[in-house]
């Protein structure tokens, strides 16, 4: 217990401290990271414990990013925007949430798609919103008369965001109700025969994903100053996925880890392929490339992603293939099916 | 040695860590009914299961000689499929799909040919598992769990059906009950299985008369 | 009158498009219980390959013939990925397939480039009623209809039909009959993928492609097929031609914006309804 909470405030500080030594372009990375691990860690608990895929996590980013600006836009309090942004985000959430978080498996996924696609087409069409163009000239955040018009402020900004949603989703975790989302991911015959109220939550987590989504999106919003559909494409959302599954669902650390990993990853990407002699669609196709291959292995050979893989600990399995004798309390999610030999006793 | 259709020497079949079969022998010889008994998790089926080649052994040998023919556990009906065409898939091993020979020696299945496996009586497939496992022309027959869930006189007239097939064409079968009398009677000779080692085998009216055999599986006492 | 049987046809073409590609849908999902998100890569890299080959003097239907048997191996190699691991669950293999759609972009862009493509189908156009249409559409319902028709044939009539079948209604029952069946799953793939193939070969000169055209058609073939729950290839031409019309109405009748919207509300329409009729907690396999 002292080791991993030392092991957290050795991070902490070291993150904090970090932007201070990070030059223009690499705070931007920094932030970007940041934002991402915020949706990705609220991604990762809704496949991880609520074992629904969702490919249009980038929705809701969109909806809180489109929350803050219309509203610091029309001239409110930029802060009354922030704060919206999660709480708009996670209402859809939970409006949307009630007809299709009783779809299963691939159905949900479709359906988390086509709600990304019906949003990105209803604001493309919005002149409320800008339309295709989008919302320009957003407001630079302030709070209580300090303006943030540095970099270096959203940096810490970000930095809060995510810190916030680790301590969220790791008291979420732990609580009462955490016991009873694990022992939902474990087995939801068993959770519900138990008195876990199996549909309340998983609209629980799917809200809460939503909302560290909309933060995050509220700040991407203050901090890039402008938004558009085309910020929000399909390919984020599977971004997202990528990151989720490459750090280890289930796992707030696996969020983190993850949404670095690949940011970094096609960070570099991006730098090789833009480097003078590449043709110009060089970063796009490394990106897709690289990103993708690392899903397919990290699905095929690391299901349990990169956190667990590296910490050795915690062993999960995916609610509808877990061994009804393992304790609710065991091990992490994972996309692990059955072993060979038990799928060959079948 | 010769005129084995079955012969399996020490076999050791592994899930993952757990032995589900430790150095079993067993063989079954041309023509011959032969009883696997045993409780529930005994291996068994994983028996089965590597005969027909569905598990790999991790240690010994399993030769058949000939056709082996597995009616599985459960019957196993492919649901959505016609009887007819859940024969015929019998048959996906050999070139020949034709059903005339099955339906002469399992005349019950004509009167049904056109319905769907998946709405038949538990008899009516358990006579369907059979006659799609005899589509392959099979020297030796490996019935898994015939009797489970059916009525005695149900079992009885898959029974006499396997004796005809054994007397006529000299179909050897192995026979896996948990229904020991029926097993017993059936076949000649037995063996015991249990918690993966084969722990008794002999003639069966051997087997049937040893007490422990008899208080674990016959009910106890005499009769 | 006239407008509205132009819009019936066009919306009847395309609605056989997404038939075709929720037909692949199906086919892989009955054997091997995978959702394949590289569905719609299929039909892009067909339609890619048939510009490319007929720019290289290859003539129409050999190049159309050569691009869909090449889907048909590009599906054998998704499906070789997705599952010839053993022990890779159907989550963990809808995972994948959507990791090598996006593969798939890399590949597209590095040999076709990133604009729209198109090509040219069938010359002409014919009035029915006052109405004109490209002669093309009654190609894609034509093609359409046989395809249908050649594949209830092939489950029903063929061994390897039966087998596929089989497969699917009993994994554990195929095994002990001798059917191999990752090889059934595989096939299946690559049957998906000669189908999906079909469906860009066919609708890509009334409908351009580029590298991220397969999302609207995987998304839109699933759509059609969800009306047979994934698994009957009858309801998907009838969900296909529903949508492909609806759309066509609504684009021809409202605004072409809200055909997405169209297409994706009657989709979730049909999940929602259908998961309302089951029960809430998933049942577990035994």
């Amino acid at each position: 217990m002292t080791k991993t909470f030392a092991g957290t405030a050795f991070v902490g500080v070291v993150t904090l401290a970090l932007p201070l030594a990070l030059s223009l372009s690499q705070l931007t990375i920094y932030i970007l990271l940041g934002l991402a691990a915020m949706v990705t860690i609220g991604l990762s608990l809704l496949m991880g414990y609520a074992g629904q895929v969702s490919l249009g996590q980038a929705s809701f980013y969109a909806i809180g990013g489109y929350a803050a600006a219309l509203i610091s836009v029309h001239g409110g309090p930029s802060l009354l925007g922030l704060l919206a942004a999660p709480v708009l985000a996670a209402a859809v959430a939970l409006v949307v949430g009630v007809p299709i978080l009783r779809l299963r498996g691939h159905q949900l996924a479709f359906a988390t798609l086509a709600l990304q696609l019906i949003l990105l087409s209803v604001l493309s069409d919005a002149s409320w919103a800008g339309g295709a163009i989008g919302l320009q000239g957003i407001p630079h955040l302030s709070v209580a008369g300090f303006e943030l018009d540095q970099d270096l402020d959203y940096a810490y900004l970000t930095w809060a965001g995510v810190a916030l949603t680790m301590v969220v989703a790791h008291n979420v975790v732990a609580s009462r109700s955490g016991r009873g989302l694990r022992a939902l991911a474990t087995s939801e015959t068993a959770a519900a025969a138990s008195g876990v109220p199996v549909g309340r939550y998983r609209l629980l987590v799917f809200a809460l994903s939503a909302g560290f989504a909309g933060l995050a999106g509220g700040i991407y919003a203050f901090y890039l100053g402008y938004l558009a559909p085309g910020s929000f494409p399909v390919l984020l959302s599977v971004q997202y996925v990528v990151m989720a599954v490459v750090g280890g669902l289930g796992t707030i650390w696996g969020g983190l880890l993850g949404a670095a990993a690949i940011t970094l990853l096609v960070q570099l990407l991006t730098d090789l392929g833009t480097r003078p002699g590449m043709p110009s669609y060089a970063p796009s196709v490394l990106s897709y490339a690289v990103y993708a291959t690392l899903l397919v292995l990290v699905v095929l050979f690391l299901p349990r992603g990169l956190a667990p893989a590296l910490r050795g600990g915690w062993r999960w399995r995916r609610p509808d293939r877990a061994a009804r004798t393992e304790p609710p309390d065991a091990p992490a999610p994972s996309l692990a099916g059955p072993s060979a030999a038990a799928n060959e006793a079948a | 040695m010769s005129g084995r259709v079955v012969d399996v020497r020490k076999l050791t079949v592994r899930y993952g860590a757990a032995v589900a079969l430790d150095e079993v022998d067993l063989h079954v010889e041309a023509g011959e009914l032969v009883a696997l008994i045993g409780p529930n998790g005994a291996g068994k089926s994983t028996l089965v299961n590597t005969l027909s080649g569905i598990l790999k052994p991790a240690g010994g040998s399993v030769s058949v000689v000939g056709r082996l023919a597995h009616v599985p556990e459960g019957r196993q009906m492919f649901a959505s499929l016609t009887v007819d065409d859940n024969l015929r898939l019998g048959a996906w091993r050999i070139r020949d799909r034709n059903t005339a020979r099955v339906y002469e020696l399992l005349p019950g299945l004509v009167r049904v040919r056109d319905n769907r496996a998946g709405l038949l009586s538990g008899g009516q497939q358990q006579m369907v598992a059979l006659g799609r496992a005899l589509m392959s022309r099979p020297q030796v027959l490996v019935i898994d769990e015939m009797s489970l869930g059916l009525a005695p006189l149900v079992v009885a007239e898959l029974a006499a059906h396997l004796r005809a097939l054994n007397s006529q064409d000299g179909l050897a079968v192995l026979l896996i009950e948990q229904n020991a009398r029926l097993a017993l009677e059936l076949c000649s000779r037995a063996y015991v299985l249990e918690a993966g080692r084969v722990v008794a085998h002999g003639p069966s009216a051997q087997i049937a008369a040893s007490p422990a055999v008899a208080a674990a599986y016959l009910g106890g006492g005499p009769g | 009158m006239s407008a509205f049987l132009q819009y019936l046809i066009t919306g009847l073409g395309v609605g056989c498009g997404y038939a075709l590609v929720g037909s692949g849908l199906v086919v892989i999902y009955r054997v091997t219980r995978v959702v394949n998100f590289a569905q719609g890569a299929f039909a892009v890299v067909a339609a890619m390959a048939v510009s490319t080959l007929l720019g290289a003097g290859l003539p129409h239907g050999l190049a159309e013939a050569f691009a869909v048997a090449l889907a048909g191996l590009v599906g054998l190699l998704v499906g070789l990925v997705a599952i010839g691991k053993p022990g890779t669950s159907p989550q963990a293999a809808l995972i994948v397939t959507l990791g090598i759609g996006i593969f798939a972009y890399a590949i597209e862009i590095l040999i076709w480039g990133d604009q729209p493509r198109s090509f040219a189908g069938l010359p002409g156009s014919f009035t029915l009623l006052g109405a004109r249409v490209q002669s093309h559409y009654l190609l894609i319902i034509a093609a359409s209809v046989l395809v249908f028709l050649a594949m209830a044939v092939l489950f029903a009539r063929t061994d390897v039909g039966r087998a596929l079948t089989a497969a699917a209604a009993n994994p554990y029952a195929a095994r002990v009959v001798g059917i191999n069946v990752t090889r059934m799953g595989l096939l299946s793939f690559a049957l998906g993928g000669a189908l999906g193939g079909l469906a860009g070969v066919l609708t890509t000169p009334v409908q351009q492609v580029t590298f991220d055209s397969d999302v609207v058609l995987v998304v839109s073939g699933f759509a059609a097929a969800i009306l047979g729950n994934l698994t009957r290839p009858a309801f998907t031409l009838l969900g296909g031609l529903l949508l492909g019309v609806a759309q066509a109405l609504v684009a021809g009748y409202l605004s072409t914006s809200y055909q997405t919207e169209v297409a994706l509300l009657l989709m979730l329409t049909v999940m929602i309804v259908q998961a309302a009729r089951r029960p809430t907690i998933q049942e577990e396999p035994a």
